[in-house]
């Protein structure tokens, strides 16, 4: 074991020693996958309005009713709203062109009004609603809202009439919640939550966001590791069995198994500490999401009891140990530094395809696919943040790919041909 | 020290890369292995320096037998290739203290070791540099200086001059001459009749897998009838190959 030890240290000094590994072990893979979070949203956004920003809203007159639907709904986060008052509304009206130049680029306006001038709108709704329970069921409201836009652009009145269907209409809906007082008892809950409170927001979001996390997260860090295994693997088994230095490590009074034992160790602690740094970013990715957004891949609220998190802890190594052997498996069997290199990325591609098949899928797992090697870590990972998750689960996946990784390490040491080297007669 | 004894190796059924090889090395020798490219050389020197298993056959080093005593045959034995190639961003020293760790030097020695073996090459003043930034001569006199750290009674050469320019060629000729004078047992292969002629006591001519002939180069030159060593392998190699067909 103490020769072992030697070559573990060996192998985290050449990483560590060298920025560029450091980097792109450590940093690269997390960078990118925070920047795929950032953009995939952006990209769907794009491929739904023709645009990557978010379409701008002129709220004029907006109410406090409206921006704390805002704040709290999904769909109304992807519109940036510009206020302006009913004052600086005349103003712009007064200039010559002033409106147009307003709704150039499809810009519209939302304009918040009724017909008496002195009265707020929420106000004028209150007091619709105050009639109401009085019984008087003639009682009208003058509260109006408007929507101006470029009736020549296509991209407004798209946009107006996007905006009417996801935003306006829930927010119609949500005022009698809001501001119908003894009246929403009637028919709906009282609203409860109008201002960002971690602990209310948590149980209300948490649900939501483990399920969406359930379907992203254990796919990236399922390619996360691979990426990870796969580039060290290559480094310490495929490029030194290709220069050489794999002979002359052979060669050296230390035993076959110590010298495995001791790559093997430096790519478990690695990876596996690459990769829970991605979860932890993952993780906060998800918390410092209080806005929302309704285009966000994780939202606000993700969340893992501790037995939950350890069942997640234990799968990530786990899962590293079988990715490992697999890379070993391919290295020992191939000659060819070009054939090994193509075989250790093709894995890639049935990950990227199971992150994909998790991402859009429907239902639970099966049973077999938890004796899946690899496989069966994506689909435990992803009960585990769903909280369905069972001990059995738990237990086929360590054994079946920690077993089928012994073995298979058992078989490329007796396919390398090498003298059993355990055997110490000294 | 090395007794090898009817070994044969096949990597398919169909084709035997060594075919029955036999002989013996003694004490303070240097003892080469001659031969065109693919006639089995490279194989025969891994299965010599037990990087190979033979498909059938015996090897005895020193005494012990590599199914049995495999690691404490290792600390007899240093092998050297010019094919190997050092980690590019590691430095001389680090790979130094490494591998002696591997070889149990104690702390103290390595230091003393270090030294002597990186003066002798001239290595200190490269030896915190990567081995990426230096020259071929330079990368294989650290790995001489590597493989040997142990001091082991064996050596193994695989091609020992191979790629490298003539004064570095010329420096790793004369310390083989030095540790054939130490009492060293040395084994190289090489396709350079100069390097055979120059340091080797005895020869062996490799043939498609087998010994065709064995001895000093004076022997086999008066064995082939002709005047200079280039010629008399050229003789035994057409007496002795066969065309594939």
């Amino acid at each position: 074991m103490k020769k072992a030890s030697i070559i573990f240290r060996w192998e985290l000094n050449k990483i560590f020693s060298n920025w560029h590994k450091t980097v792109t072990l450590f940093l690269l893979p997390a960078v990118l996958m925070m920047l795929a979070l950032n953009v995939f949203p952006l990209l769907i956004n794009y491929m739904s309005t023709g645009s990557f920003i978010k379409k701008p809203i002129v709220l004029v007159g907006a109410p406090k009713s409206f921006d704390d639907y805002v704040g709290e709904t999904a769909d109304a986060n992807v519109y940036s709203y510009t206020y302006m008052t009913y004052h600086e509304l005349a103003e712009v009206y007064g200039r010559k062109n002033g409106i147009k130049n307003l709704l150039k680029g499809g810009t519209v306006i939302c304009y918040f009004g009724s017909d008496n001038g002195d009265a707020s709108f929420d106000k004028i709704i209150s007091d619709y609603y105050q009639e109401l329970i009085k019984g008087n069921s003639n009682a009208k409201s003058n509260a109006v809202i408007f929507l101006g836009y470029d009736a020549e652009s296509l991209t407004g009145s798209l946009r107006a009439q996007q905006f009417k269907q996801g935003v306006l209409n829930g927010y119609q809906s949500s005022l009698i919640d809001r501001l119908g007082g003894e009246y929403a008892n009637i028919g709906s809950n009282l609203f409860s939550t109008d201002s960002f409170n971690p602990v209310t927001k948590l149980m209300d979001n948490r649900s939501p966001a483990d399920m969406a996390a359930s379907r992203i997260v254990p796919g990236v860090l399922m390619i996360m590791m691979y990426y990870c295994v796969y580039s060290l693997a290559s480094d310490m088994f495929a490029s030194e069995r290709e220069r050489g230095f794999w002979s002359k490590l052979i060669m050296t009074p230390v035993s076959s198994i110590d010298i495995f034992f001791g790559k093997i160790l430096a790519i478990l602690v690695i990876v596996s500490g690459a990769t829970y740094l991605t979860a932890l970013l993952l993780f906060l990715s998800s918390w410092f999401n209080t806005g929302n957004d309704a285009m966000s891949l994780l939202p606000f609220g993700m969340m893992l009891t501790p037995s939950e998190l350890l069942i997640v802890a234990i799968t990530i190594p786990c899962t590293v140990f079988i990715m490992t052997v697999a890379c070993i498996a391919t290295v020992f069997s191939l000659n060819k530094m070009q054939d090994i290199t193509i075989n250790l990325q093709l894995p890639l591609v049935f990950f990227l395809g199971d992150f994909f098949l998790q991402m859009f899928r429907g239902t639970r797992p099966m049973t077999l696919e938890y004796f899946i090697p690899m496989h069966n870590s994506l689909a435990l990972m992803s009960e585990t943040y769903q909280a369905q998750e069972k001990l059995w689960h738990v237990i086929v996946v360590l054994a079946v790919n920690i077993v089928i990784a012994l073995i298979a390490l058992r078989v490329i040491y007796k396919k390398e041909g090498l003298y059993d080297k355990s055997k110490r007669h000294s | 020290m090395i007794k090898v004894k009817d070994i044969h190796k096949s990597y398919t059924k169909e084709t035997e890369t060594i075919k029955g090889v036999s002989f013996e090395i003694s004490k303070g020798k240097i003892f080469g292995l001659l031969g065109p490219n693919g006639a089995g050389k490279t194989t025969l020197m891994q299965i010599i320096a037990t990087l190979m298993k033979p498909t059938s056959g015996t090897i005895e080093i020193a005494g012990l037998d590599p199914a049995k005593d495999l690691l404490e045959i290792h600390r007899l034995i240093g092998f050297l290739t010019t094919e190997i190639k050092l980690d590019p961003v590691s430095t001389p020293d680090r790979l130094f203290d490494f591998f002696a760790n591997l070889y149990d030097i104690p702390k103290g020695e390595i230091k003393a070791r270090k030294e002597k073996a990186f003066d002798r090459f001239g290595i200190t003043p490269f030896a915190g540099r990567r081995i990426s930034e230096l020259s071929t001569g330079m990368k294989q006199k650290i790995s001489i200086a590597i493989s040997l750290l142990h001091e082991p009674p064996i050596i193994i050469f695989d091609e020992p001059t191979n790629g490298l320019d003539i004064l570095t060629s010329r420096q790793v000729t004369d310390y083989l001459k030095e540790l054939r004078q130490e009492g060293r047992c040395i084994v190289l292969s090489t396709h350079i009749f100069s390097v055979a002629e120059e340091l080797c006591d005895e020869v062996a001519i490799l043939v498609d897998g087998m010994i065709v002939a064995q001895g000093s180069v004076e022997e086999l030159i008066k064995m082939s009838g002709e005047k200079d060593f280039e010629d008399a392998f050229f003789k035994i190699y057409v007496e002795n190959h066969k065309e594939e067909r």
